[in-house]
């Protein structure tokens, strides 16, 4: 293969026919180029191009295509939904802006530097400093190419905080997964691998571009449910530190288009389409593969760039290619493209492969001609190609040209506003829930806890995160594994960037944690959504992170939009995204969404994914010092445990493992008893007065209790009378295994108890138990007779074993 | 191996040079692989993915492929190889003009995983960057991956546990050899 500049193709405008064709062609025409485009859209575009006196030439239509897909233009969040909750039907006219939105705007808070604008959102970091965070999805790649889609998925948000602002550096990224069981042992239909080997392939990727790229990947999740079979989620996140000044960018009539960094081929043509629609029959060109080496040159140059300010602004190629990142940056001014000019792989692309490739690992700049010189010099220095593809105009059109022939030329208006929004029905009923029986399982505490341990979704993930380079920079500071024998599990990882500043005094940094469970969306994705801030926050609260500055993103993962049952349940969710963020004064500063994880399965059934909501949350550390871990640190402390206990199992893990035997109502977050708690433990963390925190989730005081003490290699006696609690509860296992929200357990020395105790005055705060040498743990139930004892030993090997065993590794 | 039985492997200079001239100059294979007396964690983890995949592979060496393409000659891929691909401390290679059948290495089987020719070959385009680097001309470069494989199967079952295991048809384009 001999990469050339391009010259030899015949330069040609293929047109397509649109005039005359009724709405069922329409739509068979968008099926046969595999646009994504519904037939209303398409009567749009037949209008506005019947105003024109001409037809669209395929490039044309192929941008629109791109810029108006679900992935680029996120349609069900910004178009008009009906819903209706059974008792009343109303109009939301746009489910961003009057849940997510809406929050951030009205919440207004100062450090807030750029949401919902660009790339990736910024928040303020000291006085010096900005950090960017983005997480977003590669689902759809993943599902057919798992390595390939991995790499790129990381390799993609990357270069959303690469291009975020003016630059950003990345200093660290993280990674949920949500996959099938490993030893998933049903029928697959044709085509689709098998759980194991995505899971494999997933990791093998996140690890490959990750550690190739020299980014910390030092946080993340998994989440293991059959439904995700056909349609893993593969959610990448990375977090930039930037200059203050570097967080808004502009883009100038005059200025340059500039690409810089991997050539253009023919890879990954119609990823924006193809992540648009349900997987079968979807396009296999939509593969790409990635180049960490590439994106660590440009990365390089990047930042010798931006510190030079010899460009104005940036954005990275990602779906849709040159299409969508000069279509973006010349959205307010215009852009006139010289596509020959473009750096191939190959000669023989045609003008819209080139104007539509998604190759990875460029961007596009916008280079003020003076700086041209430099800018190329930078790049050149790194070994990093750059190719000027015309200039920014103050047109209002986006003009795209090859060899003298034109191939694209549409007003700016009608590419960015022009889409029609089509109305939506979303419906959304209460699950009714079982009614709760008396226990009919034989299984004692010991048992039930050992299973838990051992439980997909609670187990180690030592097997994953051990393939990830965490240390690299230099600045984990608290570790995504803890404990004595760095082996136990942590709520949030603490990140110290300043190697990368030079600030060898400043002892600021930062967490980032996850809040995410399908089980309790299946029931009630509203109460899902408040509890997954929840569990984000109190898992930053965890390891002393500042809490009253934590910034959210959200990730919706649903099945098909068109479907009101499951759009209802999207915007109940996005409601509790909206109340749980007002409530606890956390905006979000950006977010994602990725639809239509749906697949026929093999009976020809639709197969869709649960309701998938992940929030994942940043906030400052003021003191790096000063961060815990959650392993017991020694004998004698008193275990305090936070927060009030309710019978609250509905889509517990207690269910899964004993069946439903007990209440069914979903855990529900009272925000803003929530966040006076969070204060005050705030407080009693930043005066030194606790030794450890954990929060109690899946699994709840019994697994928690678990993990703190078999992290830490010390015993515990708890007593499960002095449990706060909401209401009175009869039933050991209820409050061993509830799993209301908003509830730590805390490690106290004895000296420490009196000022821990006057800190926390008024708040829902009981001394439950005690830490002792013995390496057990001892729980004393209501009637005052030992209900569970367990060897930490056994415990640790069941929470340890179930990975590696259920992987056959 | 030593370098000096590296080179066109198991062939005379005589029947090597034969060859050369009838495939024309310029088309090597090299297969740059672990030393048999270290530990193949990669082979070690193939193998595991292809016994989870129903196969009873006894033990699985793994050799990394790189065919090289362009105006170059035997000495061009010695430098490549000596440079830039092997760590002759660790590794061995083995080189063959891309006309000739892969040299067997006593295995069973041989499986062959390459990236299909429309899928870009982002580590083939760093080797010929290196190369261009080391001096060698502007050739091209794809690599892949030699699974050598002891253990018995059928060719069916084969095919069958590395399509669900080691390569995926989407991207990959795989071949079987079964020594003679």
């Amino acid at each position: 293969m001999t990469a050339t500049r391009t010259a030899a193709p015949a330069p040609r405008t293929e047109t397509v026919v649109l005039g005359g064709l009724r709405p069922a062609e329409l739509q068979a025409l968008s099926a046969r180029h595999g646009w994504s485009l519904s037939a209303g859209e398409l009567c749009a575009i037949q209008s506005h191009f019947r105003g024109l006196k001409r037809e669209p030439s395929l490039a044309e239509l192929e941008t629109l295509a791109q810029t108006w897909s679900e992935h680029c233009k996120h349609k069900t969040f910004t178009s008009p939904i009906r819903f209706s909750d059974g008792r009343k039907t109303r109009l939301i006219k746009s489910l961003i802006e009057e849940t997510i939105f809406k929050a951030t705007k009205q919440l207004k808070k100062p450090w807030c530097l750029s949401v919902f604008k660009d790339n990736a959102g910024f928040v303020s970091f000291g006085s010096k400093w900005s950090l960017a965070f983005k997480v977003e999805t590669h689902n759809h790649p993943c599902a057919i190419e798992p390595y390939g889609g991995a790499e790129t998925g990381v390799g993609g948000v990357i270069r959303d905080v690469m291009g975020a602002g003016l630059g950003a550096k990345p200093v660290l990224n993280t990674d949920v997964f949500c996959f099938a069981a490993p030893d998933y042992a049903g029928p697959l239909p044709e085509g689709a691998l098998h759980p194991r080997r995505i899971l494999n392939s997933v990791v093998s990727g996140v690890r490959d571009y990750g550690n190739r790229m020299g980014i910390p990947t030092a946080a993340g999740g998994l989440w293991f449910d059959d439904a995700y079979r056909l349609n893993p989620l593969v959610f990448c996140g990375t977090v930039g530190l930037a200059p203050a000044w570097a967080v808004r960018k502009e883009v100038k009539p005059g200025d340059l288009i500039v690409a810089a960094g991997g050539r253009t081929g023919r890879d990954g043509l119609h990823g924006a389409t193809f992540s648009s629609a349900a997987l079968e029959g979807a396009q296999l060109s939509a593969v790409q593969i990635g180049h960490a080496i590439n994106e660590k040159k440009m990365l390089d140059a990047l930042l010798v760039a931006r510190d030079k300010r010899l460009y104005r602004g940036l954005t990275d190629c990602g779906a849709g290619g040159f299409s969508s990142a000069i279509g973006e940056l010349a959205a307010d001014c215009g852009a006139r493209v010289r596509l020959e000019a473009a750096l191939l792989k190959a000669s023989d692309l045609a003008p819209w492969e080139i104007w539509l490739s998604e190759s990875q690992e460029r961007m596009v700049f916008a280079v003020p001609p003076k700086n041209l010189k430099a800018f190329k010099e930078v790049f050149a220095a790194e070994s990093c190609e750059t190719a000027v593809l015309g200039e920014f105009t103050s047109s209002g059109r986006l003009q795209v040209a090859h060899a003298g022939t034109p191939v694209v030329d549409l007003d700016m208006r009608f590419l960015h506003h022009g889409l029609p929004r089509a109305e939506r029905t979303a419906v959304w009923s209460p699950a009714k829930s079982a009614p709760a029986k008396s226990p009919a399982h034989k299984k004692s505490l010991a048992q039930i806890l050992t299973e838990c341990l051992g439980h997909l979704n609670v187990c180690s993930r030592e097997w994953v995160i051990r393939q990830y380079d965490h240390e690299v920079q230099g600045g984990t500071v608290i570790k995504p594994l803890q404990g004595i024998r760095h082996d136990g599990p942590g709520d949030a990882c603490v990140i110290w960037p300043h190697a990368a500043t030079g600030d060898a005094a400043d002892f600021q940094g930062f967490a980032v944690s996850h809040g995410i469970n399908p089980n309790h969306g299946k029931l009630d994705p509203y109460r899902m959504a408040l509890a997954c801030v929840d569990e984000a926050l109190r898992n930053l609260l965890c390891v002393g992170a500042d809490v009253s500055r934590a910034a959210l993103l959200d990730n919706f993962c649903w099945g098909s939009p068109e479907d009101p049952v499951q759009l209802g349940a999207l915007v109940r969710a996005a409601e509790g995204c909206r109340d749980a963020a007002l409530g606890f004064g956390t905006p979000f500063i950006s977010g994602k969404d990725s639809l239509y994880n749906q697949t026929k399965d093999v009976g020809g059934k639709d197969l869709a994914i649960p309701g998938t909501l992940l929030i994942s949350a940043l906030a400052p550390v003021p003191d790096v010092r000063k961060a815990l871990t959650m392993d017991i640190k020694g004998p004698g402390n008193a275990l305090y445990l936070a927060g009030l206990t309710a019978e609250e199992l509905g889509g517990s893990l207690f269910h899964e493992v004993c069946g439903r035997c007990a209440s069914c109502t979903v855990p529900s977050a009272d925000p803003a008893a929530a966040l006076s708690l969070f204060k005050l433990l705030q407080a009693a963390l930043g005066k030194g007065l606790v030794l450890s925190a954990h929060d109690l989730s899946e699994g709840g005081l019994g697994v928690a209790a678990a993990e703190m003490c078999f992290t830490g290699e010390f015993g515990a006696c708890l007593d499960l009378d002095e449990l706060p609690r909401r209401a009175p509860i009869y039933s050991d296992e209820i409050l061993l295994f509830s799993e209301s929200p908003s509830r730590l357990l805390l490690e106290v020395a004895p000296d420490r108890e009196a000022a821990f105790l006057k800190t926390m005055r008024g708040a829902p705060v009981k001394r439950v138990g005690t830490t002792m040498a013995n390496p057990v743990l001892k729980v004393t139930g209501l009637d005052g007779r030992v209900a569970l004892e367990a060897q930490l030993c056994d415990l640790k090997c069941a929470w340890q074993g179930a990975l590696p065993r259920r992987l056959g590794a | 191996m030593s370098d000096k039985t590296a080179v066109l492997a198991k062939e005379t200079p005589e029947t090597a040079a034969v060859k050369t001239a009838a495939a024309g100059p310029g088309s090597y294979l090299v297969e740059v692989c672990l030393k048999s007396d270290f530990t193949d964690a990669e082979g070690q983890s193939a193998q595991w993915l292809l016994n989870s995949a129903g196969l009873s592979a006894r033990a699985v060496r793994v050799g990394r492929l790189y065919e090289m393409r362009g105006a170059l000659n035997l000495g061009h891929v010695h430098v490549a190889v000596r440079e830039l691909l092997c760590d002759c401390v660790t590794q061995e290679f083995r080189v063959w003009h891309a006309s000739c059948a892969a040299p067997g290495n006593g295995c069973l089987w041989r499986v062959e995983v390459w990236l299909k020719p429309t899928v870009t070959d982002t580590v083939g385009e760093s080797v010929r960057d290196a190369l261009r680097d080391l001096g060698i001309p502007d050739i091209a470069v794809r690599c892949g991956l030699a699974y050598h494989i002891a253990g018995r199967c059928s060719r069916q079952q084969l095919d069958r546990a590395v399509a669900r295991s080691l390569a995926n048809p989407i991207v990959h384009r795989v071949s079987l050899h079964e020594a003679s």
